[in-house]
């Protein structure tokens, strides 16, 4: 078998605290923008407000200049899904894979694992795979958050559009993980941690800029998170399909290049 | 068992190691000495299959240690000289996870359990809130537990207490009687000469010898503790040929192996103040190497 699955349930012990602090978080929020909601839809002024914000402004928070601004999704994109949601994902997605990876090389944890018959490309597997299931559970639990609250304060939701943003939020959080294992096979815990934030900054950096002039707007091309418009996606503007494929693609091609560095790399245990 | 030919690595440093040859005999409990930093665990690493050499080849049953080194796994316990363990897991839970890993199966469980009842250890207690020698003891459950063919430990009873290593050594004689063959790097003189065959001593990455414990034994050298009565004594007991081990002041600490006559002719055109010898250790040979 490819992955170890004892190793799997023993990492899976470990990371499972900071799992279950961040989903309390992500249903607390929900659960708040949800009850909120329906108050904030009744007055009117709060749409007219919103919509003379310019649109650069609206660029910076994750919304499109041209979005509506009258839905729940606009509501809870704009508030949660759009930046602070994707930000939280993507800093558990780079944390996570250097506290699976670079930083137990550091501390010489991966001296046991690695005395039993386990190949380093098979002990990364299961770190990736135990980090994608964690992302998977923390979308499961944002989304499954979504449907109950809203559910709850009686607001209509498309479910259909709901499920394709997870899968393209999974997608997309696989490929952060997987550039942050490729960063955890290259360096000391620091270097990689490092690498990893600055390339997130850089393309949340051009994501921002490409918003804000329109000189600038190839910059976006150049930024994953083009790639990711929770709204766009949720008021079907945008379809998902050919950006989960790509993703899913660049995190796979992106762990093979992190086995192959890792195999070749000495590692201090 | 162990094949290690022309081994060489080099750090940025420049510490490592540098055309390393030896091997281990089937069955055989061999002894790695040298001081911190010499190369030891550079090589227990090597072994492995954790670094790559720069040069050379080590093999354990034939087998490379890089090339082959997840199938060699089965064949080898580990005892890292830094112990870092997965901090939120139990005792139990980092047992289980290693026997996991390994197949699993009955006998591992039950030398397992005999192991800890063995080191007298509470495995129950999360790992972050044991103590350094608690989890030298869960280390070297952790390693022979497996019933493996070749057991490479570094400083396998750093942290133990004197009743703990005793019951280490009654295990690695144990094993020994079992036919598994041993490469131990370690610090404690009176577990090695109880415990090893052979012993490889390197220092600075060197091999300066591999040698059988009863050579060593016959090359035991005498330690002198000599006063010089004054300044000019002194100087002149540093100008002459004595090894001279150790001086502090007036403090001369001289070693010598075999004739005696050079210590006497060279003691009887000066003066001294205090002449002591010291009881004879195995430890005081290696310490020869070791300077």
């Amino acid at each position: 078998m490819f992955l170890s699955w004892p190793f799997f349930k023993a990492m899976f012990k470990e990371q499972r605290s900071s799992l279950l602090k961040i989903s309390g978080g992500f249903i607390l929020y929900e659960t708040l923008l949800s009850w909120v909601y329906p108050a904030i839809a009744k007055t009117p002024a709060v749409g007219e407000i919103v919509d003379t914000i310019p649109s650069t402004v609206k660029t910076v928070f994750g919304v499109s200049p041209d979005a509506r601004t009258d839905t729940f999704e606009a509501f809870f994109s704009s508030q949660f899904l759009a930046r602070i949601w994707t930000l939280i994902m993507a800093a558990y997605g780079i944390t996570t894979a250097n506290a699976l990876l670079a930083k137990l090389i550091d501390n010489g944890s991966l001296a046991l694992p690695l005395s039993a018959p386990l190949s380093r490309s098979q002990l990364l597997a299961t770190q990736a795979a135990l980090l994608f299931v964690n992302n998977a559970v923390l979308i499961g639990v944002t989304f499954g958050g979504v449907y109950g609250s809203t559910r709850f304060f009686k607001i209509k939701i498309d479910k259909t559009a709901y499920f394709k943003l997870s899968l393209l939020s999974l997608s997309f959080f696989s490929a952060v993980s997987s550039y942050a294992f490729l960063f955890a096979t290259l360096g000391s815990k620091e270097k990689s941690l490092a690498y990893s934030y600055g390339v997130t900054a850089l393309f949340y950096g051009l994501d921002v800029i490409a918003g804000l002039w329109d000189k600038l707007n190839w910059a976006e091309s150049l930024s994953l998170f083009h790639l990711l418009k929770p709204q766009d996606v949720l008021e079907g503007t945008v379809k998902p399909a050919s950006a989960i494929i790509g993703l899913a693609a660049s995190a796979a091609a992106l762990l093979e290049i992190a086995g192959w560095v890792f195999e070749k790399r000495d590692l201090p245990l | 068992m162990i094949k290690i030919d022309g081994l060489t690595k080099k750090y940025p440093g420049g510490k490592g190691i540098d055309n390393l040859s030896f091997t281990v005999d089937p069955g055989e409990v061999f002894g790695f000495l040298g001081p911190n930093g010499a190369g030891k665990t550079t090589t227990l690493r090597i072994l492995m299959g954790f670094i790559h050499p720069d040069r050379g080849i080590a093999r354990i049953k034939g087998r490379d240690t890089i090339e082959e080194r997840t199938a060699l796994k089965s064949l080898v316990g580990y005892l890292p000289g830094e112990l870092h363990f997965f901090e939120h897991l139990s005792g139990r839970d980092l047992l289980r996870l290693i026997m996991g890993m390994h197949g699993g199966d009955r006998e591992l469980k039950q030398k397992c359990d005999s192991l800890i009842q063995r080191f007298d250890l509470d495995i129950g207690q999360k790992i972050h809130k044991m103590s350094k020698g608690m989890k030298q003891k869960l280390g070297i459950i952790a390693a022979f537990m497996l019933n493996a063919e070749v057991l490479l430990l570094d400083e396998p009873t750093s942290g133990l207490d004197p009743l703990m290593q005793k019951t280490f050594i009654e295990l690695i004689q144990e094993e020994q009687e079992r036919g598994t063959t041993i490469l131990m790097s370690s610090h404690q003189f009176p577990e090695i000469e109880k415990t090893c065959q052979r012993v490889a001593i390197i220092r600075d990455g060197n091999l300066l010898t591999v040698a059988d414990i009863g050579s060593l034994n016959r090359m035991k050298c005498q330690i002198f503790d000599i006063r010089a009565e004054n300044e000019k004594a002194a100087a002149f007991l540093r100008q002459s040929k004595l090894p001279i081990v150790h001086q502090n002041g007036l403090w001369f600490n001289v070693a010598i192996s075999g004739d005696l006559s050079v210590l006497w002719q060279i003691l009887s055109q000066t003066r001294i103040s205090e002449f002591h010898q010291r009881p004879l250790e195995l430890e005081d040979t290696f310490m020869q190497y070791y300077r």
